[in-house]
């Protein structure tokens, strides 16, 4: 019974340490849109633009990464 | 040119219809057919990689224990493929065609898509910074390509599980483990080849690598005036408020040299680590659809692409920014 509750709750931490996707996902979102309207208005910079949407991609990207790491961690090594 | 190409194009009509197609079609259903028979077993996912061999190698003060993983051996191989990629590479060059073929095309397009990025953020420095930047790409793409290579991850030794596992089987000669989870006592099988990219030790150590150099390459551009980034007391004295935040400031960036390590191999193994527990949970899902699977199997050839020129990429914008004084940045500003 308790390792039923145990295993469960691990199941529920893991889901709930996911939640810091919707962050990750906003600002994907947020960063592309402005690149595409750059590279509407401007093709030429399309490189430069290119090159400094990927970064922001990442670092937005980071922290979902993060959330996916301590999921990871709860669900395989924890317990 | 054109002849020549004229010439051929009616040779090559029939084959044009479609050889390959055919072969990738058979493939599916083959495995259709496959998975009705055998459907793949839930994978047994574990974070730490296995060992090759149960007692530790040599053990290092500090450090600790070093065992041979299946990790080490998928690293082992990655750097046997990169040292033939640039032996191929420098044959093609040295034979002195303009125009490479095959590999060598490749590898020269991906290198020039990552000179002229280099170019286009590091400017003067970017003979400097390239070679990190494409080696980093390179071992890294190779590293992440590893997982769509059927065969790794999945064929090993078959042990005794520690707590639930799966009972084995025998297909054609082969042992294999099998659909029905025995409770306790089954088996699992340990891979004899797992994704580097799957193991924080080589992600860590990466990381470290990347940003000791962007330190290097720092201090190469600027000398010593470089580490006063991070102890800036050039303005304490002057303006007496902004100089305490300035030297505040200094301090924040000492904290986000540490925190680029984390965010580096914490970035490539979360990316990688849960593109390869998507497959197999995937896999065993959908495997009896068979078509699907190979749908997340194109998502992780662009996700291991992706991660790899970010690795690089991230490098290279550091190294970039290493190079330009923080000084005359300031100046600028003001």
């Amino acid at each position: 019974m308790t390792g039923d509750i145990i295993i469960a709750a691990k199941l529920i931490g893991a889901g709930l340490a996911m939640i810091g996707a919707i962050g990750a996902g906003a600002g994907i979102g947020i960063v592309t849109s402005g690149a595409v309207q750059a590279m509407g208005r401007n093709p030429d910079a399309t490189s430069t633009i290119q090159t400094n949407m990927i970064l922001g991609i990442a670092f937005a990207e980071a922290v979902a990464i993060y959330c996916l790491v301590v999921a990871l961690l709860i669900l395989f090594v924890v317990g | 040119m054109e002849i020549t190409v004229k010439e051929s194009a009616p040779k090559k009509k029939w084959w044009r219809w479609g050889v390959n197609r055919w072969i990738v079609l058979g493939l599916i259903i083959l495995g259709f057919i496959g998975t009705q028979y055998f459907a793949p077993v839930r994978p047994f996912i574990q974070l730490p990689a296995e060992h090759w061999i149960n007692h530790p190698l040599f053990t290092l003060p500090f450090i600790g224990e070093f065992y041979f993983t299946n990790t080490l051996l998928a690293l082992l191989i990655v750097d046997v493929l990169v040292i033939l990629l640039a032996f191929f590479f420098n044959q093609a060059v040295k034979k002195g065609s303009l125009v490479l073929k095959g590999i060598s095309g490749a590898v020269e397009a991906l290198l020039e898509y990552l000179y002229n990025m280099t170019e286009g953020t590091a400017g003067k420095w970017a003979k400097t910074i390239f070679p990190w930047f494409a080696t980093i790409t390179l071992l890294v793409l190779i590293a992440n390509w590893m997982e769509l290579i059927p065969g790794v991850d999945s064929i090993g030794v078959i042990e005794k599980a520690e707590t639930s596992g799966y009972s084995v089987q025998t297909v054609a000669g082969i042992q294999t483990i099998a659909n029905p989870p025995v409770a306790d006592g089954g088996f699992t099988l340990v891979p004899f080849v797992r994704v580097v990219s799957t193991d924080l030790n080589f992600t860590v150590a990466l990381a470290i690598i990347a940003v000791i150099a962007v330190q290097v390459v720092g201090v190469r551009a600027q000398g010593i005036r470089y580490f006063s980034k991070f102890w800036n007391v050039k303005t304490f004295f002057k303006k007496p408020i902004f100089g305490v935040i300035d030297w505040g400031v200094g301090l924040l960036e000492l904290v986000s040299e540490f925190s680029k390590v984390l965010s580096f191999a914490f970035r490539l193994f979360g990316n990688i680590f849960a593109g390869s527990v998507l497959l197999f949970v995937m896999g065993a899902l959908l495997g009896r659809l068979a078509i699907f699977p190979s749908i997340f199997y194109m998502l992780e050839f662009l996700v291991g692409a992706i991660q790899a020129v970010v690795f690089g990429l991230l490098t290279m914008t550091f190294m970039a920014q290493a190079t330009q004084g923080h000084a005359e940045h300031e100046e600028a500003h003001s």
